[in-house]
């Protein structure tokens, strides 16, 4: 007897093969599988958490693979060299992370993220430049750095953030915001030296200020709607 | 009958809302006390630690030996440090210089190096002590003027900031600006933030001290090492013309995109994804970035270092690459100066490849120039006889002569050694000239590469 075999019927048995196989590694270890658009489980939500670190918003980590997730995935592919495909396979996973690993001293000791001022930095950037140029978004994160090394301003980044009126973002919230990912890195890069405000330790949007001191300051530069100045 | 339903309606709404008011009413008032403890916590820390401050710097001025003296003064640095967070703390119109803070600061910095000095052996200068005893005598009255606030928050009612103009003030009846109080007039303040406005500007009409430290000065200094003459906008297009050719970038037609003041002030351009800055003085390129996106990574970081050291060559830079920090579609890569063996750090270069075909995407030449000088080298000391002055079991990978920068920008010459001690790598840094262990830097791994803390 012949037996006939429709394509379609081939596809449908071999998705039902593959989900089923899949199923069993429900609650596997993120990088064990091909994630994307549909999976479920603990290491979706390993992975949005992962997303999430580096600036690729995913909204709340709830395990399902969705069109919020895939995007990210895109976007973090697309900011690191990989191919754009949406799913979070072996290259993409690994780079993921090694982004958000651990920092180790010389003998591989783990010793902590060391990003904590990375992190309010990056808030602060993405409050304050949010739409501005990536080189002004570096240069917002350095006038903060540059009043840690002016004597006048306090000496850490969360009391300089914090302090009384000295960002809007603060006043009304948008510091709590989740960071872009171009903010985490204009933050990173800040710190690493960068300081393309050239030692500004003010900046201002002129369109939207009407503080009299800050136009008294000497001017330096403008990169996209900042005026940054001494 | 409908009247009745409308009114019972109204009068319910009216209850609930009224309920609903008082709840929030409580609550408000509930972050009202919250944030005034908050403030009043502030305020007092801040005369605490100032009182404490001043106590610890007479003390210091007294003590006779190097122990108690470096006890008092490592105190006054960590109290200046403290007095400084909750100052900072205190409710403000505006952020703007604070002189309460550059003098807190360097109150601080200045019992810092003192310390060291003793620390390290030394002895306290007779124009050291008297600066010590200047800076104690400026202290006291302002330890005494944030007292008597606080005393007067509970005696005349004092608000935390000044109120906001009236509709009078507003339409320009009379002005009253946070700047109006900072002008130092002795009309007794109206609030906590004038009152300490004030302060602030009586401090600001007395002389800077004199001393050698990491915040002696806010006023950077001038860049060393751009070229000579100054260059029209004409000629810095010509210049940003040149470097785009010679980094591969043809046919580009930049845009104008105005004029950076100050010493390192010049020409911006634009074009596409493309930032650049032509400095006026011997135009050289300050800043290149191209923002462009960056397709499918096919170099490695290995092949990113060969990339970059061609780039430096084709702009006609001598320099060696130090370190690299893997942004993943992109490397940072820092370089500096080597001079005969001595790698000069502070004369830097930051350079950025796109890891899909190796194009140069980031230069980053002010540190270069703003530090780039002839330096002369004392004569140094012997390898052999500074390696002695190691501590033990501290396992010497490599080693080589630098130029670093310490605090307040100034420069060392020293052996660099980086090794291990007890599972922890190292950049250990001894004086050349003397085998004085000038600064320690402890290397982390981070996912993006070597980090220096």
């Amino acid at each position: 007897m012949k037996v006939h075999v429709r394509p379609w019927a081939l596809v449908i048995a071999f998705v039902l093969i593959v989900s089923i196989a899949l199923s069993g590694f429900a609650y596997a270890a993120l990088g064990d599988r091909l994630l994307g658009r549909g999976s479920k489980g603990s290491e979706v939500i390993e992975l949005q958490k992962k997303l999430a670190q580096l600036g690729y918003t995913i909204g709340t980590a709830d395990g399902k693979f969705g069109s919020k997730t895939e995007a990210a995935v895109r976007r973090f592919q697309k900011e690191h060299g990989l191919r754009v495909d949406g799913l979070a396979g072996t290259q993409t996973i690994k780079e993921l992370k090694r982004l958000t690993g651990q920092s180790t001293n010389a003998s591989g000791k783990a010793v902590g993220y060391k990003n904590i001022d990375t992190n309010l930095l990056a808030r602060t950037v993405n409050a304050e430049a949010r739409g501005e140029p990536y080189v002004g978004q570096v240069a917002v994160a350095a006038v903060i750095l540059n009043r840690i090394s002016d004597p006048a301003f306090p000496k850490t980044v969360a009391d300089i953030v914090y302090q009384p009126r000295a960002f809007s973002s603060v006043d009304d919230g948008q510091i709590n915001l989740p960071p872009s990912s171009s903010a985490i890195r204009a933050a990173q890069e800040a710190i690493s030296g960068s300081d393309p405000s050239k030692g500004a330790i003010f900046f201002f949007n002129p369109a939207k200020t009407t503080n009299k001191y800050i136009w008294s300051r000497p001017q330096i530069i403008k990169i996209g709607n900042h005026i940054f100045t001494k | 009958m409908h009247k009745k339903l409308w009114v019972s309606a109204l009068a319910l709404a009216f209850v609930i809302s009224l309920g609903w008011g008082a709840n929030e009413y409580r609550v408000a008032d509930k972050y009202r006390l919250a944030g005034e403890n908050n403030n009043r916590r502030a305020l007092t820390d801040f005369a605490s630690h100032l009182d404490q401050l001043e106590t610890d710097m007479a003390k210091g001025t007294v003590a006779s030996n190097p122990a108690q003296k470096i006890l008092y003064l490592s105190q006054v640095s960590s109290k200046s440090d403290v007095a400084l967070k909750d100052f900072a703390q205190i409710p403000a119109d505006q952020t703007g210089l604070s002189y309460v803070g550059q003098f807190l600061t360097q109150s601080g910095d200045f019992a810092k190096t003192l310390t060291q000095k003793v620390a390290g052996g030394g002895t306290i200068s007779v124009e050291e002590e008297k600066t010590l005893r200047d800076i104690h005598e400026r202290i006291m009255p302002v330890n005494q003027k944030v007292q008597d606030l606080i005393t007067r928050m509970d005696t005349e009612n004092l608000v935390w900031t000044d109120p906001a103009p009236t509709m009078k003030q507003r339409l320009g009846f009379g002005t009253k600006i946070a700047e109006a109080a900072a002008d130092g007039s002795e009309a007794p303040s109206k609030s906590v933030r004038s009152g300490l406005d004030q302060l602030d500007a009586s401090l600001q009409k007395l002389p800077p001290f004199s001393y050698t430290g990491e915040y002696a000065t806010r006023v950077v200094s001038k860049p060393l090492g751009l070229p000579a003459g100054e260059v029209t906008q004409g000629q810095a297009l010509v210049k940003a013309r040149d470097f785009l050719d010679k980094i591969g970038y043809t046919n580009k037609t930049l845009e104008f995109d105005g004029e950076s003041q100050g010493e390192l002030g010049g020409y911006k351009w634009k074009v596409n994804d493309i930032y650049m800055e032509v400095c006026r003085q011997g135009g050289v390129i300050t800043l290149f970035r191209d923002q462009r996106a960056i397709e499918p990574k096919t170099l490695s970081i290995e092949e990113a270092v060969t990339k970059a050291n061609l780039a430096l060559k084709s702009l006609g830079w001598q320099l060696v690459i130090t370190s690299s920090e893997d942004f993943g579609s992109y490397v940072q890569f820092d370089a500096v100066v080597e001079e005969n063996g001595v790698r000069i750090y502070p004369d830097k270069v930051r350079l950025m490849i796109a890891l899909d075909n190796g194009q140069l995407i980031g230069l980053d030449s002010v540190p270069f120039y703003a530090f780039h000088h002839a330096r002369t080298f004392p004569t140094k000391l012997p390898l052999d006889q500074v390696l002695r002055k190691l501590r033990p079991n501290f396992q010497v990978l490599e080693s080589r002569l630098a130029v670093i920068v310490k605090a307040g920008n100034q420069e060392v010459y020293c052996y660099e050694f980086r090794g291990r001690y007890q599972g922890e790598e190292y950049l250990l840094y001894l004086n050349a000239v003397t085998g004085v262990e000038e600064n320690i830097q402890r290397i982390i791994k981070t996912p993006r590469g070597e980090y220096l803390k």
